[in-house]
């Protein structure tokens, strides 16, 4: 007997659903101005943070490169024979588990001459002033332990008779994944101050949009109406504000990205490194898109609350 | 149908809008409620539709014990009222149809069934042809009559109104009040309250009496009848 009874209002309850989404977007559209104008501020206020995280997805994307983390180069003192290289190579190898690869000046010139195009700058020079290198990388160790390793090494290969200086590269790479770090915490804290942002403007919008209709909800309620049939309609509208400013945010960043785009690809091309430009993928648009909903929800709901219980208490919304 | 025992309604500061109200509705009845402006007719209404309590004794609709029962549940038991208001309370906005439809929205119907009932609610009440309209579009008469057949359209059991007439003149008050007679011999109870205390003689019906918030007559169907002629 029951069964049927539950249908049946599960389907007035899905009926009662549609009349009100239809009824919010009706509303949305009725105002086109007043929602252009509040779905402008809501994308902007989404795509700062937005912005920030994709800024700081494509820099830890550079910074990609984990092997040269724990690479030392060494610059040995000019003069030094072949023989001598490769004897001092595998002494540098039998101290553990260090790789080396040993460039020539003829290789090094080799390779400035291609990167730096300096090329016929270079055939004026009578003899190749560039020194033996040797590029060290340590294996054994990754993550947090590598930077004790790493210095002990480098220490190591500095007091050798041999060398002329020691270059560290893990120390810039430190840095960088400390900015990335403070940046991960900026983008944090925007993205909790600008939903913020969104849930008061769109509260604020809502809350204007009630008091408008409070003759309207007032004759709801008088032929019967429940506190979720008047309270549906806002939270589309909530909703829709939400998902339309999230939209609006999400052209805004990859017209920025596509604005980007060139420049920083000829920024980059100039230092040797090829590098994408990454947008966001699906799984990542669809969940701005939900929090964007969800947040316009939610101001409804905070905004619309308040009204109701005042209906409940006066019986009418005219003492507000 | 509608039993109010004992009731009284105090407002905040001490005014007594209603003391000791007895009276009872039978099903299918028709009772005007009369008084001058102030005697307690709005309140009284204001009670049955639950957009107030009583302060004292029980006020009961449909079988329901509006006294006991919570606020929230204000919208089940007006679901079971047809009201007619005095301002029409029509959405401007909206087209008559749309303002018909209301009540079986929030019921939740199937839109072919909705269709089907409000076309047949405004052809009771002669506007049919105006459903694509909007309220102001439409004279006061007319509106009233649009109030009207929203007030049917979910079949309620109980019509409430409240100075249906007010703003109208002495023909349309009849054509109204002719409306209100025919909807009550299909079986719906119809309490109106209205100070037109011409017409209301004129129609024979009971009467209650309001004053200072006091209920100091209620005049029999027949004997209002004979008291008019």
């Amino acid at each position: 007997m029951k069964s049927p009874s539950l249908k049946r209002r599960l389907r007035a309850w899905g009926r009662r659903q549609l009349y009100s989404l239809l009824s919010s977007l009706g509303t949305l559209l009725g105002h086109r101005l007043g929602t252009v104008m509040t779905v402008l501020v809501l994308g902007i206020a989404m795509v700062l943070p937005l912005g920030l995280y994709v800024a700081m997805h494509n820099a830890r994307a550079l910074d990609l490169q984990v092997d040269e983390w724990g690479s030392i180069t060494v610059f040995l003192n000019a003069g030094v024979s072949a023989e001598q290289v490769e004897a001092f190579s595998q002494q540098i190898t039998a101290r553990g588990e260090v790789q080396v690869v040993a460039i020539s000046p003829q290789q090094g010139m080799q390779e400035f001459r291609d990167a730096s195009g300096f090329g016929a700058a270079l055939d004026v020079l009578d003899s190749n002033p560039l020194p033996w290198v040797l590029q060290v990388r340590s294996e054994e160790a990754s993550g947090e332990q590598l930077a004790p390793v790493v210095e002990a090494l480098s220490g190591w290969l500095e007091a050798q008779e041999l060398v002329d200086s020691v270059l560290v590269d893990h120390k810039w790479l430190q840095r960088l994944a400390g900015l990335l770090r403070l940046g991960s915490a900026l983008v944090t804290i925007l993205t909790v101050m600008f939903s913020l942002a969104v849930v008061v403007v769109i509260a604020n919008t809502i809350r204007l949009d009630v008091a408008n209709r409070a003759a309207e909800i007032e004759i709801l309620s008088l032929v019967g109406a429940g506190d979720s049939f008047i309270r549906q309609p806002f939270l589309y509208s909530g909703f829709w504000y939400g998902l339309m400013g999230a939209v609006l945010a999400l052209v805004f960043l990859h017209l920025s990205l596509a604005y980007l785009s060139l420049p920083l690809h000829q920024l980059l091309d100039a230092y040797g490194n090829a590098f994408a430009l990454r947008g966001l993928d699906w799984t990542q648009l669809g969940a701005v898109l939900l929090c964007g909903g969800f947040l316009g929800f939610l101001g409804a709901w905070i905004s619309v609350q308040r009204y109701l219980r005042a209906l409940r208490r006066h019986g009418s919304l005219q003492q507000l | 149908m509608i039993r109010f025992e004992h009731v009284s309604k105090k407002y905040p500061g001490g005014r007594a809008a209603l003391s000791d109200i007895n009276f009872e509705l039978q099903p299918g009845e028709m009772v005007f409620l009369t008084g001058h402006s102030g005697a307690g007719k709005s309140t009284l209404l204001r009670l049955i539709l639950m957009q107030e309590q009583a302060t004292r004794g029980q006020v009961l609709v449909n079988g329901t014990n509006l006294s006991k029962t919570p606020l929230r549940m204000a919208p089940q038991v007006r679901q079971g009222i047809g009201m007619i208001f005095q301002d029409h309370k029509l959405l401007s906005d909206k087209t008559i149809f749309d303002n018909v439809a209301l009540p079986l929205m929030i019921a939740g119907l199937r839109y072919v069934e909705i269709r089907k009932r409000v076309r047949a609610a405004l052809d009771k009440v002669g506007l049919l042809s105006r459903e694509k309209a909007r309220p102001l579009q439409l004279s006061g008469g007319e509106q009233q009559r649009v109030g009207i057949a929203r007030a049917i359209v979910g079949m309620p059991p109980v019509l409430l109104a409240d100075e249906p007439t007010g703003n109208l003149d002495p023909q349309l008050s009849a054509e109204l009040f002719g409306l209100f007679e025919q909807l009550n011999r299909q079986g719906v109870t119809v309490l109106i309250a209205s100070h037109d205390l011409r017409l209301i003689r004129s129609m024979g019906h009971r009467v209650l009496v309001l004053s200072n918030g006091a209920l100091i007559d209620d005049i029999p169907a027949r004997q209002a009848s004979t008291a008019a002629s």
